[in-house]
């Protein structure tokens, strides 16, 4: 494959965070640049790179279930250029969440986007637990000895232009026990409201929008 | 109070479902989406850090999260777009943070989170024609999912771009009665 046919996009506002880092990684392998979507003005010249490219790889957060809102701007911008012509998609999705399911929508909708718009859809990756990761090596995350060989792989097929399946991601990650979850919840809420404190606020307290309005 | 925002560049079933549940002298607030002017969340984490609970982007959205923050019922209705919602009202969700709870619960033996308000109820409505089986599934899922993460109750509709004003009147029944 011929490497500078190859873009890789971040969709995170973030440049160095979870997203970026999973791009990185694939980079090592296939070159390439990494793209930043903007946050701000027309989307319209990486609508062009989109269409020129022979494969593209989308890495992105989840926010609130699927990916961020300027994703979708750019998914609508590109359904409404057109000019596809079987350009082959990858996505990957992080989420703080330690589950697959909390994430999974960003791939379908990636998925739909492809087929209705003349693009062949490859697979994805979803990964739990991005948030803890905050831009570290993938060596570093909690299911490493899983994660890294399956996203390997999955960076193998982007390389060799062949499908990704879902059983990669879905087998290298299980979701923390019964009493781990009740360690997590204590242990995070502990850290937020740890910050929250630092930053003179009292995190039991009503909104800030509400007491504004009494 | 009940919180509708609407994506109406392609119809208007967001101010027909507002006109409904108006009838029912039910408090309402109508947003329209595509007529506001919404930066996408930089994730700059100030919400659940320096300004707890305060969205620092001054924009449109600063009318929004108010009503947001204490409302009764949240009704998003959007076209269904790949599955999910449209970039106009996803704007809206990503910047919803910053009246969420931030802590941590757990329910069903799963991490979630809630929202900053008691007992939200939260409503999608997604308009398409000839969508695929996928598509409604991914739409459902997408309610369903958000619907746990914030520890809401509520439920997503599904409707054609042909439905009438009946089903538009009983979506609004069972959001305000419900
Ligand atoms: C507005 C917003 C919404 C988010 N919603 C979710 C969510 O629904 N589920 C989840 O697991 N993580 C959620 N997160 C956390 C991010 O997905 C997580 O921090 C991710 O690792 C960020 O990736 P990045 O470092 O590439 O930006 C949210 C973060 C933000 C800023």
């Amino acid at each position: 494959m011929d490497k500078s046919e190859i873009m890789l996009l971040c969709a995170s506002p973030r440049r160095k965070g979870t997203s970026t880092m999973l791009l990185e990684r694939i980079q090592a392998v296939t070159g390439s640049e990494v793209v930043f979507l903007p946050q701000k003005d027309s989307l319209h010249e990486l609508v062009l790179v989109m269409q020129q490219a022979a494969t593209i790889v989308i890495s992105g957060p989840c926010y609130i279930n699927t990916y961020p809102a300027r994703l979708i701007e750019l998914l609508e911008a590109a359904a409404l250029a057109g000019g596809f012509s079987g350009q082959k998609l990858y996505g990957i999705i992080n989420g703080g969440m330690p589950y697959i399911h909390t994430h999974q929508h960003g791939l379908t909708c990636l998925q739909l986007f492809a087929e209705q718009n003349h693009l062949s859809w490859q697979g994805g990756f979803v990964l739990g637990c991005g948030a803890m990761l905050d831009g570290k090596p993938l060596e570093k995350h909690m299911n490493r000895k899983t994660v890294v060989p399956a996203f390997d792989q999955f960076i193998r097929h982007i390389a060799a232009g062949t499908p990704s399946p879902s059983c990669l991601y879905e087998q290298a990650q299980s979701p923390p026990g019964k009493i781990m979850t009740q360690v997590f919840a204590k242990l995070l809420t502990f850290l937020v409201e740890k910050s929250i404190k630092k930053h003179g606020h009292d995190p039991k307290a009503a909104n800030w929008y509400l007491r504004e309005q009494e | 109070m009940i919180v509708i925002v609407s994506d109406d560049s392609k119809g208007d079933y967001g101010p027909a479902l507002a006109e409904a549940v108006s009838q029912t002298e039910t408090q309402l607030v109508h947003f329209s989406a595509n007529a506001l002017t919404v930066m996408p969340c930089v994730a700059c984490g100030s919400c659940s850090g320096k300004t707890y609970g305060r969205c620092i982007t001054q924009d449109d959205m600063q009318q929004v999260l108010p009503k947001i923050a204490g409302c009764r019922a949240l009704v998003l209705v959007s076209p269904v777009v790949f599955g999910g919602v449209s970039y106009h009202i996803k704007k809206i969700m990503d910047r919803m943070a910053a009246v969420g709870d931030p802590r941590y619960r757990i329910s069903e033996g799963e991490l979630v989170k809630g929202m900053s308000g008691q007992g939200m109820n939260y409503y999608m409505l997604g308009i398409g024609d000839e969508l695929s089986a996928t598509e409604r599934a991914a739409f459902l899922s997408l309610h369903e999912e958000n619907r746990k993460i914030m520890s809401a109750q509520g439920q997503a509709f599904i409707l054609s771009g042909r439905s009438g004003q009946a089903s538009i009147n009983k979506i609004a029944q069972e959001i305000v009665y419900g």
